[in-house]
């Protein structure tokens, strides 16, 4: 049974720490995202998003601090991500052997789906995502745009309560780029916390509610997202990236 | 702990459908097979030509002997190959290809991963030996068949081919890519086998490094001589295996 504490938010990172090739790769990130809401995280490449993205979907541990999910100790129980969280990694990894069909289903037996339920959610995602013309095409011979609406398709087919987005948009055409902010505002709609990782400011002015901004690891800035503001977003940005501005942000 | 099989069996579905797709299981399957089949038909041609000599032989050897226990002896030899192909790839491919972040991702703990990608190998090495045991039992009724050295011999492939996967799945779990992986499974496989080759031909044949070598434990069983310290030493390199994979791939987690 999946616990569901509605009060508490979907995630809360309390002080995450990381270290990585012999460096600090995250340093005491403390982060909360309440249900519904998407959460852009900005940072030139090394600042430590992927990293940060790795320990939320429970495929890295952090070496210290601690990590809630629902309101339960997401550290002490792994498996807490079986049916809480949706991942897409960047490039979106693949099974290169599988058929676009069988990835879903494999991706659906690993988050518990058996039967009927199994068969209807990926129908239902199929159609959702555009697959239909994919179904049957190997993994191993899809575009990188293809592959990252696959990889978008497996992260959503559980109805996860925390959708975990590296790069989505890496490889998309614009009108498919319109259709992931779309997708994402309605998963945003109904319920589910999605955090975005980008390089595109745009992105973040387009569909999140709130943005925080890595640096070498450390949180630099956190603040709700003003849509009409993005040259302000784009100078504190780079203030940020040029190592400018002032101390670390608390949390976000 | 249903959710512990399920997860489990979930692996075991996925790579048992990943193994079924790729060329190597099924090119690895075939000329294996039409090679042990080739050579049924020339023990079958050799038991049949000296059927004569033998029967003034009451308690000479039969079908059992002379056909369907060597026929396993050879693909336990042809297991050497087979096997550290076949596993190579379980978790060494998925950590170059960047697939392996996905199933910790899915809650699945090690030992449930470990366990799944075992079982898939199993699997598929199960049904290799099947398909080899179909030969000699095609005659079952043609022939006189000693069930209770086939039962001892089957058990000894059995145990044995259990073990070079458990091998070839650790080997993989250690390695960075499926080849150095199949290398390593080979060599190590190899070692096990004749560690003790020295000490017999020194004309020493008890001691630890006696005890330590497969071929020690799989041939009585090949003979027909089934005891429970060599069923236990299978077991126990199993587990072992089984065990080292399983802190590797943990350890993989806490590392990143």
């Amino acid at each position: 049974m999946t616990p569901t504490i509605d009060s508490a938010p979907v995630l809360c990172m309390q002080q995450v720490h990381r270290r990585r090739a012999g460096r600090p790769a995250v340093q005491d990130l403390s982060l909360t995202l309440p249900h519904g809401q998407v959460l852009g995280l900005l940072g030139v490449n090394g600042a430590g998003k992927s990293t940060t993205l790795s320990m939320m979907a429970g495929a890295l541990r952090p070496d210290s601090g601690s990590i809630q999910l629902n309101g339960a100790d997401f550290l002490e129980q792994p498996e807490l991500a079986r049916q809480l969280i949706g991942w897409l990694p960047e490039r979106a990894p693949l099974w290169a052997e599988l058929t676009v069909s069988e990835h879903l289903d494999a991706h659906g037996r690993l988050r518990g789906l058996r039967g009927g339920a199994l068969r209807q959610a990926r129908t239902a995602i199929i159609e959702r995502l555009q697959l239909q013309p994919l179904a049957r095409r190997l993994a191993g011979v899809l575009s990188q745009g293809q592959r990252q609406r696959l990889g978008l398709a497996c992260a959503l087919l559980h109805r996860p309560a925390l959708l975990v987005l590296d790069e989505p948009a890496n490889a998309l055409d614009p009108v498919q780029v319109a259709a992931l902010r779309t997708l994402i505002r309605e998963e945003a709609a109904s319920g589910t916390a999605v955090i975005l990782s980008t390089h595109l400011l745009t992105e973040v002015t387009a569909v999140c509610d709130r943005v925080a901004i890595l640096h070498e690891g450390n949180l630099r800035h956190a603040d709700r997202v003003h849509g009409d503001d993005h040259a302000a977003l784009e100078r504190t940005f780079f203030e940020i990236a040029m190592n400018r501005s002032p101390a670390p942000a608390r949390a976000a | 702990m249903s959710h512990t099989i399920g997860n489990t069996l979930s692996v075991a579905r996925l790579e048992w459908r990943r193994l079924i797709v790729r060329p190597l299981a099924w090119v690895l399957g075939a000329l294996t097979l039409a090679w042990l089949a080739w050579n049924f038909t020339l023990l079958l041609g050799s038991f049949l030509a000296a059927q004569i000599q033998r029967a003034a032989l009451p308690d000479g050897p039969g079908f059992t002997d002379l056909v369907a226990v060597p026929l396993l002896g050879q693909l336990a030899q042809l297991a050497f190959l087979v096997v550290p192909l076949l596993s190579m790839s379980v978790l060494a491919g998925e950590r170059r290809d960047g697939t392996l972040p996905l199933l910790f991702a899915a809650g699945l703990s090690a030992p449930q991963i470990v366990l799944g990608k075992y079982l898939a190998v199993l699997g598929w090495l199960l049904l290799w030996l099947a398909l080899t045991l179909a030969m000699p039992l095609a005659l079952a009724h043609a022939t006189h068949l000693d069930w209770g050295k086939l039962a001892a011999a089957t058990l000894g492939l059995l145990l044995m081919l259990a073990a070079l996967a458990a091998l070839g799945v650790a080997c993989s779990t250690f390695a960075s890519h499926p080849a150095i992986a199949a290398a390593a499974a080979l060599v190590l496989t190899l070692a096990l086998w004749s560690v003790n080759f020295g000490a017999q031909m020194a004309g020493v044949t008890g001691g630890a490094v006696n005890w330590l070598a497969m071929s020690t434990h799989e041939q009585p069983l090949l003979r027909g001589l089934v005891s429970t310290s060599d069923v236990l030493w299978f077991v126990l390199l199993i587990a072992l295996a089984l065990a080292l994979a399983t802190r590797r791939l943990s350890s993989d987690r806490e590392r990143g």
